[in-house]
């Protein structure tokens, strides 16, 4: 009876292998909490966009938010974009920390997961890079300090494409 | 196939088919908490972790039913377990989980260094396959998850010179095992800092070759965590575990099986955001034991290391 059960999780591990693709970024609009202003990820298409799922309560996240900035302004904006996604289940909570740890990019709160839930977000920090075709051809897990550095390295490979 | 699932394959492997020529020994893996070290870390898909644990488990007290009893016999009894452990995700939902065993048993009656026996060598391995319909995420506070999973007979059950030393002292049961295994976690904050944790499984142990059955074993274990800060955690919970009556030719043995209640504290401390380091103890609450007298745990503590990428 043993052997036939291990033969069948052989069978099951088999099966239950990923097929790998790069997908396309799921696509979500919200407002900016600084500019109060429409932001739609589809009208980004043709740039290269980072997306950074953060929330208040998230260690690295104190770290990664104005490590991202610097980044940005160094890079420059006309083909390139940071949009952050606070998910705490209280935006207030991500105001508070955004005016200790103020950012030049959009900010959308994302209190429901709508947009997180679609981007099968598990943990903090999360972020994807897009290319300029809107397809996602990198996520990071974790943030430390230094991270920025390879990670603008990524991005500036994808704008010369 | 993934780099990472191709390194795993081949370390299940290399677990599964070691044998240890210098301690050709037995196998009984009495007392060796297999199934409550098996590393289930990885959980997102792509994720590898890999755990190193040991156990130290003091088998000294005398129990009649639920009462202790004087030992009189200058008898001491334990058991020190080495358990690899790894863990890898092939998808969001579905991941394996191996272990494999090193175990040495202590037995000493009296005080003369004839009735010390000790035993060690390669115990049994473990293959869990789980399945995770709902875990924790910013948006989600339930885990339940699922697993069906393999014991192997990894060790040798015949260590002895002229007669072959009772089933506990073998570091290897000598035999299959069939596990059903199912974990539900809640967290109490989106950070999931706070966490209560349950997990039960279930064991029909098979019989060796010479017709010797551990009793089949259920295992519930219940508890909350709290993590401080990205560095510190500590847990505390209790685990129901109770087992059959061993078996030989079919038939009961006697002094084998009952109930046990166990309060389980531990700490834990991450080193980096990959190496973890992790401390528990096992402090007996209340048991039942069948039969008239069995010697059982009177306490065990581990250690573990676990890493992953």
């Amino acid at each position: 009876m043993a052997s036939d059960l291990l033969k069948l999780l052989s069978l099951m591990l088999l099966l239950a292998q990923p097929v790998l693709a790069q997908e396309s970024a799921p696509l979500f609009s919200g407002v900016d909490l600084n500019t109060k202003k429409q932001i739609n990820l589809s009208d980004f298409r043709g740039k290269v966009v980072f997306v950074d799922f953060w929330a208040s309560w998230c260690a690295p996240c104190r770290a990664s938010l104005p490590a991202y900035d610097q980044m940005r302004q160094e890079i420059g904006t006309e083909e390139f974009e940071i949009i952050a996604i606070n998910v705490d289940e209280n935006t207030e909570d991500g105001l508070k920390f955004l005016a200790e740890h103020p950012v030049s990019y959009p900010v959308l709160a994302d209190p429901e997961g709508d947009i997180g839930i679609s981007y099968g977000i598990r943990s903090l920090p999360r972020s994807f890079l897009l290319d300029r075709n809107g397809q996602i051809t990198a996520t990071y897990k974790s943030f430390k300090e230094g991270d920025e550095i390879k990670l603008k390295q990524e991005i500036e490979v994808l704008l010369k494409q | 196939m993934s780099f990472k699932f191709i390194k795993f394959a081949l370390l299940v492997f290399l677990f599964i088919g070691m044998k240890d020529p210098a301690f050709a020994a037995t196998c009984s893996c009495a007392g060796v908490p297999l199934l409550t070290t098996i590393d289930t870390s990885a959980s997102e898909k792509g994720e590898f972790f890999i755990s190193y644990s040991t156990e130290f488990h003091q088998i000294s007290d005398l129990v009649s039913g639920t009462k202790n009893v004087n030992d009189e016999t200058d008898r001491d009894r334990n058991s020190f377990s080495q358990v690899l452990s790894a863990s890898y995700a092939m998808t969001d939902r579905w991941s394996v989980s191996a272990l494999v065993s090193y175990v040495k048993h202590n037995r000493t009656i009296g005080s003369s260094f004839l009735g010390k026996t000790t035993t060690s060598g390669i115990g049994d391995s473990v293959i869990l396959l789980r399945y995770t319909p709902l875990f924790i995420t910013p948006f989600s506070r339930h885990l339940i998850s699922l697993g069906l999973g393999v014991r192997i007979p990894t060790g040798d059950d015949d260590f002895g010179d002229n007669f072959v030393l009772s089933e506990d002292m073998q570091p290897s049961t000598g035999a299959y095992g069939e596990i059903l295994w199912t974990s539900y976690s809640y967290a109490f904050n989106q950070a999931a800092t706070v966490q209560f944790n349950t997990s039960a499984n279930y064991t029909v142990n098979e019989e060796n070759d010479r017709k010797y059955a551990f009793g089949n074993e259920f295992n519930l274990f219940s508890g909350i965590s709290h993590a401080i800060g990205s560095k510190f955690g500590y847990s505390a919970g209790l685990r129901y575990r109770t087992t059959r009556a061993d078996r030989r030719f079919g038939f009961d043995i006697p002094n084998t099986g009952g109930q046990w209640l166990d309060f389980i504290p531990g700490i834990s401390y991450a080193v980096t955001n990959h190496l973890n380091l992790g401390l528990s103890g096992r402090i007996p609450v209340w048991r039942k034991l069948d039969g008239v007298l069995q010697f059982t745990t009177s306490y065990a503590y581990s250690f573990s290391l676990s890493y992953g990428f």
